[in-house]
């Protein structure tokens, strides 16, 4: 095998890995980027509405840092660390200005000044936005900006597993998807930005590409995930593409109707109706259709025809325009078919504020595969984007700074390892015969949906769980059709499934073991939420089949848990 | 809010190393709401694994799903497979991959080239020293933040190289995508390497042909073209012109005679008296084997009168 080194491997082309990649490049470190897809069509790229920042001199002039901090503090259900967001709000300023200085197209004030909009949550405006296209703009940015740097970039290579030994990461095997060669990269830091997990929910908002990869290969290197029961929902969703109607629909007066034509928000939140919170609406939603007042498929309609035709193209283009373009309906003429879908994942792989994970020493993550934590149980809009820049530049510093610390040192039996990481992935193309991965993945996904989802409780967890785990037997009979050495899709699909799985199971467990309700983890048998209990943070290792759970304290500095009201 | 099932046919241009090309046909049932990235997902998880194609955001924004379908260079994730069913008036869809690029595997291209391309034109801006050392803050317009937006929105789908005659013919021409990300930065005024980016660009936009394939299938609505003339507009900048920026600017004198006799454009006329009677025939005869034809055709009507033909020439 192919062996190659580095000082620091970033797996994830995302924003949150090229802004790790870009700061320990600086630093005049040796990085290489491995993405198992071209950089620029990360999952980045299809956030919206913005990025939260507070900028000194053109911010509301009644804001400070410390309303966003709070603001974050609330929003995740004060399972936040609050050091962290604390940092997060310090270095958002910062983190905007640097991206506008290297070419993003922010909308501007009339003065030329980068313009701001409102987000939920938010006590002050601080959003800032490039039209509805943020992510895009971002990561275009920052893609170009670091291509130019002396970074290798090993795009399509899809990583398999990481290679340790007693203590330490020190190295990853990864394949090539066109030659399906594998080779072995040697080096002292990793830093895992591998992005989300949409696709183990069958109704998601996320990039088909996002498979919760970087969760599973952490949890087989041994380390922990931090609160990994915490998975957010969005209410309205495109049916059936999943793609997201922003919430500013209902802020300009859509409402929601189930097939009897009923305003059905009436009945869920009487006083704040359509504009009720993520959580209450999603659930709301979900009550209807399976009460049967959905429409066939399964979904509600989002009602803009009262709002008249000018207003709905002038006020809400894009619900217009995605709905035209991506269900074939004019909103000016019919509702815009939706549902609650999976949107974002607040656990991760377990990190402290400097981007380091205590389990393994070299191993680092940032972006939506790390948990900081700055969301907590909820992740207020916005805030993703921002993270995954601060944190991927914290991270990166962490890395420069770790290995100026750690030399090199020799580690034994690191080839044969490797072969057995290859071994392991190529079971499934050597097999002539057993179910394929389609199978099981639709089943994972339903029982994610059905039982580990907006609604959960203990029988119907319990259930899911014993079928995770049968799912997962099945699948070491999986076997791949396509023998190809060329791209082969299929077994890059079946690998995927593989880290679903292993994903699921510990988001099964530790949903179980949570008993209370916080934030977007809603349990009907535990529906209060319960500080004197969970006012602490899940760590959760994957041993076998065995999920080892402890608990870490809620980092606090100054707000004090309070009931979260809006 | 009806949505009844269809059952529609995919023929796919399948290929493998191992196997060579063929065409395969998968029937399934679709409504008036699925995407065509959605019957490619559902055919290799329910149908048939093998099928290797690539598709990431589902909403249009990444550009990984770029596909001849029925012979039309799109997005997977942006066609709807009844519209599909309905503008061609059969049941019937067929995909291909796109045009131009080596293929790997079905629908799976090799963007190798294409990416070189978008490297060539230095893509990435080149602030002033004070603002990338934090001493001074750009203020930009909001007027130019829209007008270098509109460029700026290209998402490296690949889908107008694959349509433009003049990449195909031309190796020293940068291409539609490279063009509009190259002048996304030669116009913004943050930038400071004004005279390097116009070198680079400038002889390759004389190497266009006008034919607006590139403006007919951006599933941004970038207009690779549009950057192409208002980049020309800058040669009267430039000190050295190479042969191909003189021979463009013959080309637009040509089109003012034509104009100036007839009072429209005879494109084959300025073709010829441009390039020379070998060049046209070669490139109609290249349109022609491509199916193009008929799209160089209809961007004649793009040119609806006088005014708009000075506007044009005016950009030149
Ligand atoms: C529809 C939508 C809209 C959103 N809008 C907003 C918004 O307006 N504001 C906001 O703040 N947040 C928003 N978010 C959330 C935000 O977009 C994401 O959380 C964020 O972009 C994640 O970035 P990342 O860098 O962590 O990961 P990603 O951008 O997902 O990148 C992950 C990278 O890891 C790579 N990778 C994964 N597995 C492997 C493997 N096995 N081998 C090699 N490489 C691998 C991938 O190729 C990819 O390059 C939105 C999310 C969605 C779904
Ligand atoms: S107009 Fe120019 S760039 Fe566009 S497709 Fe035609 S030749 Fe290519
Ligand atoms: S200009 Fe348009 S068609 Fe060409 S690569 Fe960019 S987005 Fe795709
Ligand atoms: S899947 Fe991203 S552009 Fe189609």
């Amino acid at each position: 095998m192919e062996k190659l080194s580095y000082d620091a491997i970033v797996i994830g082309g995302g924003l949150a890995g090229l802004m790790a990649a870009h700061e320990i490049a600086v630093s005049g470190y040796k990085v290489a980027v491995i993405s198992k897809v071209f950089p620029t069509r990360s999952h980045s790229s299809s956030a919206e509405g913005g990025i939260a920042a507070y900028i000194d001199g053109n911010s509301d002039p009644n804001d400070n840092p410390d309303y966003m901090t709070y603001d974050t503090i609330k929003g995740g259900d004060f399972l936040v660390d609050q050091d962290a967001a604390e940092l997060l709000s310090k270095k958002s300023g910062e983190i905007v200005r640097i991206m506008e200085s290297w070419g993003t197209l922010f909308n501007r004030q009339p003065d030329g000044r980068v313009a701001i909009r409102y987000f939920g949550g938010q006590t002050y405006p601080r959003t800032r936005f490039v039209g509805d296209k943020t992510g895009m703009a971002l990561l275009h940015t920052l893609f170009q900006r670091v291509s130019g740097l002396d970074i290798d970039f090993y795009s399509e290579w899809f990583a398999l597993d990481l290679i340790r030994d007693d203590k330490r990461v020190v190295g990853v095997v990864a394949m090539e998807m066109k030659s399906m060669t594998p080779a072995f990269f040697k080096t002292r830091a990793i830093v895992m930005a591998t992005g989300g997990m949409g696709m183990l929910y069958a109704h998601s908002t996320n990039a088909y590409i996002n498979t919760g990869d970087g969760y599973a290969i952490a949890l087989r290197a041994g380390a922990a995930l931090k609160d990994p029961e915490f998975v957010q929902f969005h209410p309205t969703a495109l049916y059936p593409s999943d793609i997201l109607i922003s919430e500013a629909a209902r802020g300009e007066g859509a409402i929601l109707i189930n097939n009897k034509g009923e305003r059905f928000m009436v009945r869920y939140a009487p006083r704040k109706l359509d504009l009720a919170p993520r959580d209450i609406t999603s659930r709301a939603i979900i009550t209807e259709i399976r009460e049967g007042r959905g429409f066939p498929g399964g979904y509600v309609g989002l009602d803009l025809r009262h709002l008249g035709e000018d207003y709905i193209k002038e006020r809400l283009a894009l619900a217009y325009e995605a709905a035209m373009n991506f269900s074939g309906v004019d909103a000016t003429k019919e509702p815009i078919p939706v549902r609650p879908a999976q949107h974002y994942y607040m656990g991760g792989i377990d990190v402290d504020i400097t981007g380091q994970n205590p389990d393994l020493i070299g191993l680092f993550a940032a972006g939506e595969a790390a948990c900081v934590s700055v969301h907590g149980a909820n992740r207020l809009g916005s805030n993703s984007l921002l993270e995954t820049l601060v944190f991927g530049r914290e991270t990166g510093r962490t890395v420069a700074k770790f290995l100026s610390e750690h030399k090199e040192e020799d580690s034994n039996n690191l080839d044969k390892e490797a072969e057995k990481v290859v071994d392991d992935a190529y079971k499934f193309v050597k097999s002539e015969s057993g179910v394929h991965f389609g199978e099981i993945l639709n089943k994972l996904r339903n029982v994610m949906w059905e039982k580990v989802g907006i609604f959960r409780d203990e029988d119907n967890m319990k259930d899911a769980l014993s079928q995770i785990i049968e799912l997962r037997k099945m699948s070491s009979s999986m076997y791949v059709l396509d023998k190809s050495s060329t791209y082969n899709t299929e077994f890059f699909n079946a690998l995927e499934l593989r880290n679903m799985l292993d994903l699921a199971i510990v988001i099964g467990r530790t949903a179980i073991e949570r008993k209370e309700s916080r934030g977007a983890h809603f349990r009907t048998d535990y529906p209060e939420r319960d500080d004197n209990n969970w006012l602490k943070h899940t760590i959760a290792y994957l041993k076998g089949e065995t999920v080892e759970i402890t608990y870490k304290p809620v980092r606090i500095t100054k707000w004090k848990p309070e009931p979260r009201v809006y | 809010m009806s949505e009844e099932e269809k059952e529609i046919v995919i023929k796919i241009k399948r290929s493998s190393k191992e196997k060579g090309n063929w065409w395969q046909e998968y029937k399934l049932k679709v409504d008036r709401f699925t995407q065509m990235t959605e019957v490619l997902r559902r055919i290799k998880t329910e149908q048939d694994p093998t099928l290797a194609y690539r598709a990431s955001c589902h909403m249009a924004v990444c550009g990984s799903c770029g596909m001849k379908i029925n012979g039309e260079p799109r997005l997977a994730c942006k066609t709807l497979a009844l519209d599909i069913v309905k503008k061609y008036g059969k049941n019937e869809i067929t995909l291909e991959p796109m045009d131009y690029f080596p293929i790997i595997k079905d629908l799976i291209v090799d963007w190798t080239d294409f990416y070189n391309r978008m490297f060539k034109v230095k893509p990435r801006l080149y602030p002033s020293k004070e603002v990338l050392e934090g001493k001074a803050d750009h203020r930009l317009k909001p007027e130019d933040q829209r007008e270098l937006w509109k460029f700026e929105q290209c998402i490296w789908c690949g889908l107008c190289v694959s349509a433009c005659p003049s990449v195909k013919n031309d190796p020293e021409f940068l291409g539609p995508a490279a063009h509009a990300k190259g002048y996304r930065f030669l116009a913004d005024p943050r930038d400071t390497i004004f005279d390097e980016r116009l070198k680079i660009l400038i002889d390759s936009s004389w190497r266009c042909t006008y034919c607006y394939q590139c403006f007919n299938v951006c599933p941004r609505d970038i207009e690779p073209v549009t950057t192409i003339k208002k980049t020309r507009a800058y040669t009267k900048f430039v000190k050295e012109k190479t042969p191909v920026s003189l021979t463009g600017e013959k080309h637009a004198e040509a089109i003012a005679k034509s104009i100036e006799d007839t009072g429209k454009i005879e494109e084959a006329k300025v073709y010829i008296s441009t390039y020379g009677l070998l060049t046209a025939i070669t490139d109609m005869i290249y349109a022609m084997q491509n199916g193009k034809l008929k799209y160089a055709l209809v961007t004649d009507t793009k040119v609806k009168n006088m005014t708009q033909i000075r506007k044009i020439m005016e950009g030149e």
